[in-house]
């Protein structure tokens, strides 16, 4: 981020974070998430230089909660995350909403991620802002994203509530130019008095009136709210469209062009500008709503015109065509493809005008495409544990359940199954402690709960603390690689500082304390050793918990190119009748040779780990130099 | 619909596909033009697919390019420019295609079996007019590492004129993005040769 020009080439994320820090924001809390991560990394960059904190909290809930904290002294806080975070924040918003977050001013960036291209669910965070009464800006440019969080920034001081600014996955990770302007730095001074009654008690309801009263105010602001436009108002159908969709709803329009399409972007969701809107639909025939995910705007829309009476208004009769009746698809992510369907359908215009022609080789060329599943790194140790639950899962007659979490070890439900289930940060052992306490209803599998590190900090310490108390009979394997390695490496609280003004905390210390049956770790680069160690104490009763010593190795320091080099004995290898390292163990440095019906290690994919020499059944696979 | 110049990018993880967008973004902007450039790498570093969608425009578009209106098709990878091809492309979309083949644990399993690369390239020419099949192997092998084949890419895109951006900007573009250091500047002179002799074919 450097001002020597003033048009740069930004991801939504970055233009958020250049929005923050042209708006003064002095503190930023935040945890990573795909889409959300590069907002706070941005920030982190420049923290020194422009004299602000930022912080990974060890949550999302703790990170609002540090924000808030700072808001109400008169800092202006930024709290990024993902859409699956604002679950785990939720139970604190719908209080702090209440409660107010003060004279600093709070900005909550929400970024969803339709079709759920990197989370568990595809959720449209935006219900959020309506089960809390929350303002809610929805960009449509990383210019806009840019742009809009001053203007959050504004409201939320203003009125002293919390302003949400959604993104999605197209947005925050598609870049574009956006005109910056300078980061005028005043120092940021804390107030010694934080505001009175930062409660909602004893009289919740009457904060609840207030809240609504605000949220009228702001709606009215809203009103003249330059971001939401309509260049043309003379056509009889409209497209209502906010956000990124905006731009696939005026790609569309113009590629159909007959009749005359006007398209209008909302970018003031909630609450929506009524007398806006109303001026929008004078004079329509047809309405069609183009949003990511939920029928939002389309419900506020549809109830709006339910009631003209209310706001003195006459309107003709107008068809309204959205995700409600199946004009638009009720799930997935959109793209302008999707636009031009919906228009088509409703214009009634022959598709096949629009497509581009079927050639004739399609369908052979199709045959030719090979699938290409997700996979562990070459010598990442989350395989070598997978391993190992795969091989006690055989000599286990009882079965086995595994109950996952989320993290790069997710990939364990495409590897062989190895994981049965996941949800949530956290829910692995969560689920494990119920399912650990079933023997008393004659269930007998082995229960195994499985979480990374980051995960453990973020949402497993309750459902172990309940495991413990309840004697919940469960494995609980924690695979500790000391850092965030799916969202690219950020601290947690047990990863080394080094010079960083943090403290270490302890997984082990947190773990004795809680007190399991049994607590032992394990190297997990040692696959027998990990294979050995889990199959003997999946067999005991209690609570055990096992720490597995794991290496990122994307963030391993190492320099492995010094290893001794891993090869395979062609002469050894039992051929097409075994393929066992390349078929089930299925490091990505590893492949087979057509020609000569053997496996082989792809050298510049090695990373030298020699791992897959105990999976050899033959002693095919060997180190150089050793024997 | 045709306001744009869209490029799309396609790739396996690791192979340097969303640098070699960035590249060619920045290029567009040192040609007055306002790109926008959409990334899809949630699983870059898995072993996924990785597409990168450019479109160079006057103004703000939205970042995914519509089925059919692809430009210009670049796979870093047979199977992969393949994919993109079937469905971005049309008749008279461009594709450089690299011949190097990325292996997919389904085919390392033995479930499934990575397709000649002769018959890729047949697949390519019968869905699109101008093929440009590239091996980059004999030259990586020459400059001692993979890293490079985004920058030889980039000199090939160069070479063949198949992006609308002078020389000058591609490789202005690329020192301030990924810098000119020997094996850069070898793979990209390198790749404007190849360009270039494909181009006279």
């Amino acid at each position: 981020m450097n001002d020597e020009d003033s048009y740069l080439l930004m991801s939504g994320n970055e233009a958020i974070a250049r929005g923050a820090l042209e708006a003064g924001v002095g503190f930023c809390a935040s945890y990573p998430g795909t889409p959300s991560t590069e907002i706070a990394t941005e920030l982190q960059k420049v923290a020194e230089e422009y004299g602000i904190y930022v912080e990974w909290s060890v949550n999302e809930k703790v990170a609002l909660e540090a924000a808030a904290g700072a808001s109400w002294a008169g800092i202006p806080a930024l709290c990024p995350m993902k859409s699956l975070g604002l679950n785990v924040a939720s139970d604190f918003l719908l209080n702090l909403n209440l409660s107010g977050s003060g004279p600093g001013g709070l900005v909550i960036v929400v970024c969803d991620d339709p079709r759920g291209h990197s989370s568990s669910n595809e959720q449209d965070s935006r219900f959020y802002a309506k089960a809390s009464y929350l303002p809610l800006l929805e960009p449509s440019s990383s210019q806009e994203a840019k742009d809009l969080i001053g203007v959050a920034f504004d409201i939320s001081q203003k009125q002293q509530i919390p302003v949400f600014v959604r993104s999605t996955t197209r947005l925050s990770h598609s870049s574009s130019i956006v005109e910056v302007s300078p980061i005028d730095r005043k120092p940021t001074t804390a107030r010694q008095e934080i505001p009175d009654g930062l409660y909602n008690v004893p009289n919740p309801h009457l904060r609840h009136k207030e809240l609504n009263e605000t949220k009228s105010k702001v709606h009215s602001d809203f009103e003249d709210l330059s971001f939401n436009s309509l260049e043309s108002t003379k056509a009889s159908f409209l497209i209502l469209a906010s956000g990124v969709a905006f731009r696939y709803a005026k790609e569309a329009a113009q590629a159909i062009d007959s009749p005359h399409i006007d398209v209008a972007k909302l970018t003031s969701t909630h609450p929506i500008p009524q007398k806006t809107i109303l001026k929008w639909l004078q004079g329509r025939k047809r309405v069609l709503f183009i949003e990511e995910v939920d029928p939002f705007i389309e419900e506020q829309v549809l109830s709006l015109y339910a009631e003209l009476e209310v706001y003195e208004t006459e309107l003709g009769r107008i068809e309204f065509y959205g995700k409600q009746n199946g004009f638009v698809p009720a799930y997935g992510e959109l793209n302008t493809d999707i636009v031009l369907g919906a228009l088509a359908k409703i214009l009634r215009i022959d598709r096949d005008k629009l497509k581009v022609a079927e050639e004739k080789g399609i369908n052979l060329a199709r045959e030719l495409l090979i699938p290409r599943p997700l996979t562990f790194c070459a010598g990442c140790t989350h395989r070598n544990i997978y391993w190992a639950i795969r091989k006690i899962r055989k000599r286990l007659k009882e079965g086995l359940v595994v109950a996952g979490d989320i993290g790069c070890y997710s990939l364990g439900v495409f590897y062989d199954g190895s994981m049965n289930t996941m949800q949530a940060m956290g829910s692995g052992i969560g689920t494990a402690t119920g399912l650990g306490q079933l023997h008393r209803f004659g269930f007998e599998k082995k229960v195994i709960a499985v979480a990374g590190d980051s995960t453990f900090f973020h949402a497993c310490i309750p459902a172990l603390i309940n495991a413990r108390h309840k004697n919940a009979n469960i494995t609980f394997l924690i695979l500790d690689n000391a850092t965030t390695a799916m969202t690219g490496f950020q601290l947690h609280p047990g990863t080394d500082p080094g010079e960083k003004d943090l403290t270490q905390v302890s997984i082990e210390r947190i773990v004795n304390a809680i007190g399991p049956d049994l607590f032992e770790a394990v190297d997990a680069t040692d696959i027998d050793a990990t294979t050995d160690t889990l199959h003997r104490i999946v067999q005991m009763k209690g609570l055990k918990v096992l720490l597995c010593k794991s290496i990122c190795r994307l963030e391993e320091k190492k320099d492995r190119a010094k290893e001794p080099r891993v090869f395979i004995a062609s002469e050894a290898c039992h051929g097409e009748k075994c393929r066992i390292c390349v078929s089930e163990f299925a490091c990505p440095a590893l492949e087979w040779d057509q020609s000569k019906g053997v496996a082989r290690i792809i050298k510049h994919a090695c990373i030298r780990c020699g791992t897959c020499i105990a999976v050899c059944p033959h002693a095919a696979i060997q180190k150089e130099g050793l024997d | 619909m045709k306001t744009s110049f869209n490029i799309l990018i396609a790739g396996v993880g690791g192979q340097g596909n969303l640098v070699c967008g960035r590249v060619l973004a920045e290029a567009a902007i040192l040609e007055d033009r306002r790109p926008v450039l959409g990334d899809t790498f949630g699983a870059s570093r898995r072993g996924g697919s990785v597409l990168t969608h450019l479109r160079v425009a006057d103004e703000d578009m939205g970042p995914l390019i519509p089925k059919g209106h692809a430009d210009l098709v670049v796979g870093m990878e047979p199977v992969e420019g393949l994919r993109s091809t079937l469905n971005y492309a049309s008749p008279g979309t461009k594709v450089v295609v690299s011949t190097m083949p990325v292996y997919s644990p389904a085919t390392r399993s033995g479930q499934y079996q990575y397709p000649e690369v002769s018959r890729i390239t047949s697949a390519l020419r019968d869905l699109c007019e101008v093929v440009y099949a590239v091996d980059p192997k004999p030259t990586l092998d020459r400059i001692g590492t993979y890293k490079v084949l985004n920058v030889f890419i980039l000199g090939v895109l160069s070479g063949s004129g198949v992006v609308p951006f002078s020389r000058e900007a591609i490789q202005s573009s690329i020192e301030k993005t990924v810098g000119l250091e020997t094996s850069n500047q070898l793979a990209f002179t390198s790749g404007i040769e190849e360009g270039m002799r494909l181009r006279s074919l």
